[in-house]
């Protein structure tokens, strides 16, 4: 036996298991697969969803002495203040109530309209309140979590508005809390109009705080420093004619085919804490209705479905113009 | 030195999860030490038979939970900085105080950084200088709590 050719082997006083290196490679083999998997492939939603509820209660012990000084807050209030805010409130809404007579009014003449006109009729999106539980911590993103989950019936893609316009769209939902993304986030986009002159377009975050691009518009568009952009309702998730943002910043550089435009979102994120999550419209009657028409073939079912979506739409966006021009 | 186990391991981390999860916003957000991966580099420089990179893995995966993002970013930045902390732990010991602040704030950064890295890859922005600041405000917090005599000891090192 040649005994120089045998491995040598450093000898182990003390029993440290497997080298720091060897661990190293496994766990870092173990993150990268983990990290395909989750983007790549989608498996983990339910694994998440198990864990989230699994820290629920570490999140309820870590809100809970936030929760404690805001409720003592409120149970100390001076009497003034109470009575101050009571009667701004009642003066409020007074004038919101008799701008509400006037709403009745014109929502049964816009239905009237609508059904003159043959338009689709505008869908009531019931909503539900809910409480913010924390801003994302994420600094990549722009999220928050909600105290409405599954439990609720809260399903993803539901839009999140405030008192003074859109905030956002839930994006995950866990057993009893769910993910809200901001419209200031890159990922996420809304349709809008702006409210002046009906001008369509897409806003899309910037992934910095408070600020919305609107790219591919022309230089030449028609749009000024603070115009107010509301949601055009063209995706039918957002309800039509809620506020978005405001129109901070023009940029015209003949260079560049298209003008940079910034505007800033109207919703208050940060003031309060009560949201409003509102429904997905349920548009399967208008669905089946046209599937039914075309189920001879089954090669143009995916087309005539594609038709039935978005038919409704133009038609709706017609009339509103046709409302407008006189 | 009092000795350390593994029970101390996992209360702290519970304690660390429980302040890394406390409702943090805005300027809070930003300046917040990174609580758990302080009480990790602890253990991992102090105990690493109790705490090794397995342990600082699933303390990475927490937190991917608690952010939202992928799965497996921050457990991977976190199983890299393990990796490095205990190849040098027995190299620290002959090293003072402030030299090994100065290691676990290149800890730090490193693991901010490769976390980062892994985010730009996900197709995430850069989110500007100031991602730097959880370094900074940890740091602070390492050498608070190791010089106050509030019982937590330092690792062992040459006085």
């Amino acid at each position: 036996m040649p005994r120089a050719l045998e491995p040598q082997q450093t000898p182990a006083f003390f029993v440290r298991g497997p080298s720091p290196l060897a661990r190293l490679v496994f766990f870092s083999a173990l993150s990268l697969a983990l990290i395909a998997t989750d983007s790549r492939l989608h498996y983990l939603t339910e694994v998440r969803q198990g864990f989230i509820a699994l820290l629920h209660p570490l999140q309820v012990v870590a809100n809970a002495p936030f929760n404690l000084y805001h409720a003592s807050a409120e149970y100390l209030t001076a009497h003034n203040t109470l009575v101050e805010t009571n009667r701004k409130l009642s003066e409020q809404a007074l004038h919101d109530g008799a701008k509400l007579q006037r709403l009745n009014e014109l929502e049964v003449e816009n239905e009237h309209l609508r059904s003159l006109l043959g338009a689709s009729q505008i869908i009531a999106q019931p909503a539900r309140l809910g409480e913010i539980l924390y801003m994302g911590r994420d600094p990549f993103t722009q999220k928050m979590m909600v105290n409405l989950g599954t439990r609720q019936n809260i399903k993803p893609g539901q839009a999140v508005v405030d008192g003074d316009g859109v905030i956002g769209q839930v994006t995950r939902v866990y057993p009893f809390s769910s993910e809200v993304t901001l419209i200031t986030d890159k990922e996420l986009s809304i349709p809008i109009q702006v409210e002046r002159n009906g001008l369509r377009a897409i806003a899309f975050g910037a992934g910095v705080d408070n600020v919305l691009d609107l790219p591919y518009l022309p230089v030449n568009v028609d749009i000024q420093t603070g115009d107010r952009l509301i949601t055009s309702g063209i995706d039918g998730v957002y309800p039509v004619g809620l506020a978005v943002a405001e129109v901070t910043n023009i940029e015209r550089n003949p260079d560049s085919p298209f003008a940079q435009i910034t505007s800033k979102p109207v919703a208050g994120v940060k003031n309060h804490r009560q949201v409003l999550l509102i429904s997905i419209p349920e548009i399967e009657s208008a669905l089946g209705t046209v599937i039914n028409n075309t189920d001879s073939s089954a090669k143009t079912g995916k087309p005539a479905e594609k038709n039935s979506t978005t038919t409704p739409i133009p038609a709706g966006s017609a009339s509103q113009n046709a409302i407008r021009q006189p | 030195m009092q000795s350390a186990n593994l029970k101390h391991v996992y209360a702290s981390m519970l304690l660390a999860m429980l302040f890394q999860l406390l409702p943090w916003e805005g300027l809070a957000l930003e300046l917040r030490p990174d609580f758990m991966l302080l009480t990790v580099i602890y253990w991992l420089l102090r105990a690493p038979h109790l705490c090794h990179i397995g342990t600082a893995w699933f303390a990475g995966l927490l937190i991917d939970l608690a952010t939202g993002g992928l799965f497996g970013q921050y457990a991977l930045a976190y199983a890299m900085t393990a990796f490095l902390a205990v190849s040098y732990q027995r190299r620290l010991a002959l090293f003072n105080i402030w030299q090994q602040t100065a290691y676990v704030f290149f800890l730090l950064l490193l693991t901010q950084t490769t976390a980062m890295v892994l985010k730009l890859f996900g197709g995430n922005d850069f989110p500007g200088w100031d991602y730097y600041l959880h370094s900074f405000s940890s740091i602070l917090l390492w050498l608070v709590v190791i010089l106050s005599p509030i019982g937590v000891e330092a690792p062992p090192h040459k006085s």
